[in-house]
């Protein structure tokens, strides 16, 4: 097993927006959680990535407890995220955005950075050396030099994505990975990750609404409202579990369509 | 317009990127070394003010244009930086050691101040670096034989192979090699990790906190070497003004090395350089404006200068964001892309979706 949150519970004031939830991820799966609007997906990865306490319950990855890391140790670890509406440094070039994700594997100090002593040349050649690994595999080469302000939507949640895959992470998370990319960006997202978990050996979690892309990917999935867990188990059982329906439809969202067909 | 081929990583990290700017760095530094000699003394102080604007611009780039810090108590580190500078020489402390420990206690003042206004950000941080500027104020105001008070203290100006420190040649070599080290420094900063982070966390700490970046420690870091820079630039200023006075070291201060950056540019140290040019040459300009004022008999208003600095701080802002320097690159695309220039090319896009909430 390569992460376990057991119970885990937060309150915002009066929202209980995530309560007793339970998930295992074993290592290599692509495991999906998906809910409406509100449901506490986000919060959930919020939890995993350490900016929020929980009230109640425990993270573990690789065995390890992780309940109160702080959050700039998450990546080290090798967890790292994208998120819903992407946190890209806007007025940088992709490349620079990709070298922040090296990061954690920064030998040198403060010392060394200020008077670039040859440690701080062949470590910049060496992540920049991994950078390109990583463009290559998500064919981000002509945006290489762009600023990421002026890239297309579809182009900036790839360069988040990227820049995570550059930390190196054994966990990837992705929050709403296809939102606000068109049909044909989308069947390519799912073979990239595809890629990323044959190629790279990268686990992921994938929050998603699109439930074409969580079925064609995910080895399972969980299902959440109102910030607990529906039901866990393949993505054809949850699609049409009834309790999944129900939260659906009874919802003020509209069912996404793959929920919506399978609805008698 | 330029295509520069990269054949090796190493290229894109180098300090010059083609022989181009090689060749006009090169021309710049020769320049630089054979102008004292050809301007008159007065000139080449003022040169030398100019060099000692840009190092403590420097530093506040650091923090403000880059980190995303705002600083208007930077004025502090200058006389902390100024008032060690001069209490150790009066100990005899030789001058290159001096200049090191006034660095080294205004970079302890700014990691003080980075990590008690950790929490802060924007106006908070700008109203708390302010107060803290009014308390290193009164200590000095009430510092005894130490600061002089507000009668001040005479600067002493050590000799130096039987030339003078304020000798204005000597100054001047002075002042140029210290600002060359700061910017060489900065640059390297700038291409490793650490001037990673601090751009991460300008421009998205929750970001910046999920690679890894350890938030408060980043922020402790640049605040301590934007302070450090200031204080050095406060000990060489001191030379300068001769006799240290509290009112040499006021909020106008601190305004006018806001200043500098805004109109330099934020985020580019080539911004640095316009911006310092820019300050040092103000209040011969102000003068002269004063002079045309005096025609309409308000030129005795209390408080011209520091408005004239707000006005102009607040002009950029609105007007010219990205500073002079951002408004020579606009310049030169225009040239490089005619006639194809789109006016957009610079626009800042809109953010999608973007809100409050961490998401
Ligand atoms: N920082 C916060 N402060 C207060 N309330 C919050 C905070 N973060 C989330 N919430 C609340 O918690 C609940 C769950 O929010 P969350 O963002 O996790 O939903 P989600 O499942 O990701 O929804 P969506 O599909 O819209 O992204 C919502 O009611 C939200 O308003
Ligand atoms: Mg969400």
């Amino acid at each position: 097993m390569l992460f376990e949150a057991r119970d885990l519970s937060i309150r915002f004031g009066g929202v209980h927006a995530v309560r007793d939830v339970s998930f295992a991820i074993e290592e290599g799966e692509v495991f999906s959680i998906i809910g409406p609007n509100g449901a506490g997906k986000t919060t959930v990865f919020n939890l995993i990535s350490r900016f929020y306490d929980p009230d109640g319950g425990t993270l573990a990855f690789r065995g390890e407890d992780i309940t109160s890391t702080p959050a700039h140790h998450v990546a080290e670890l090798g967890i790292a995220r994208t998120f819903q509406n992407t946190e890209l440094f806007e007025r940088e070039t992709v490349l620079a955005n990709l070298l922040i994700g090296r990061h954690v594997h920064r030998r040198t100090n403060l010392l060394k950075d200020l008077l670039f002593l040859p440690a701080a040349r062949r470590q910049e050649v060496a992540f920049r050396e991994k950078v390109e690994e990583v463009i290559d595999l998500l064919h981000l080469q002509s945006h290489r030099r762009a600023l990421v302000g002026s890239l297309p939507y579809g182009a900036r949640k790839m360069v988040e994505i990227a820049r995570a895959l550059c930390t190196e992470p054994r966990l990837l998370l992705l929050d709403e990975p296809s939102s606000g990319l068109n049909p044909e960006e989308t069947e390519d997202l799912a073979f990239w990750i595809e890629d990323i978990v044959a190629d790279l050996g990268v686990t992921i979690v994938m929050v998603e609404h699109d439930m074409n892309l969580v079925a064609t990917v995910s080895n399972r999935v969980l299902a959440m409202a109102d910030g607990s867990v529906l039901a866990t188990g393949e993505p054809a059982a949850i699609q049409s579990h009834p309790e999944v329906l129900r939260a659906y439809l009874g919802g003020t969202d509209e069912p996404p369509p793959a929920v919506a067909e399978a609805a008698p | 317009m330029r295509f520069v081929l990269t054949t090796r990583y190493a290229q894109d990290v180098a300090l010059f990127r083609h022989n181009g700017q090689r060749f006009w760095y090169g021309l710049l530094a020769i320049a630089l070394l054979v102008a004292p000699w050809l301007m008159t003394n007065f000139y080449v102080g003022e040169a030398a003010m100019v060099f000692i604007w840009a190092i403590a611009g420097v530093g506040v780039m650091l923090l403000v244009g880059y980190t995303g810090l705002v600083s208007l108590g930077h004025a502090a580190f200058l006389a902390i930086g100024a008032y060690t500078h001069a209490a150790l020489l009066r100990y005899g402390v030789p001058l290159p050691l001096a200049l090191l420990l006034a660095t080294g206690a205004a970079a302890a003042a700014g990691a003080l101040v980075g990590y008690a206004a950790l929490r802060m950000t924007g106006v908070y941080l700008a109203v708390a670096t302010l107060a803290f500027e009014r308390i290193v104020a009164y200590l000095v105001e009430h510092g005894g034989a130490l600061t002089g008070g507000v009668r001040g203290v005479a600067m002493t100006q050590p000799q130096w192979f039987g030339i003078s420190v304020i000798h204005s040649h000597f100054f001047y070599y002075l002042c140029l090699g210290v600002l060359a080290l700061c910017i060489f420094g900065a640059v390297n900063l700038l291409r490793s990790p650490t001037g990673r982070a601090f751009v991460a966390v300008r421009d998205s700490e929750v970001c910046a906190e999920s690679m890894g970046v350890h938030l408060a420690r980043t922020k402790t870091v640049a605040f301590a070497l934007s302070a450090a820079l200031t204080g050095l630039a406060g000990a060489l200023m001191a030379h300068k003004i001769g006799h240290l006075v509290p009112e040499a070291f006021g909020v106008n201060v601190s305004i006018q090395l806001l200043l500098l950056v805004v109109v330099g540019g934020l985020g580019s140290l080539h911004g640095v350089v316009f911006g310092a040019i820019f300050v040092g040459f103000l209040p011969q300009i102000l003068a002269l404006a004063r002079d045309q004022l005096a025609a309409f008999g308000v030129d005795r208003v209390p408080g011209l200068e520091v408005g004239a600095y707000g006005a102009i701080l607040v002009l950029f802002l609105i007007f010219e964001p990205l500073g002079v320097y951002g408004r020579w690159l606009k310049i030169r695309a225009w040239f490089d892309e005619f006639p194809l220039y789109r006016k957009a090319t610079y626009k800042k896009q809109k953010s999608y979706l973007r809100t409050e909430r961490v998401h």
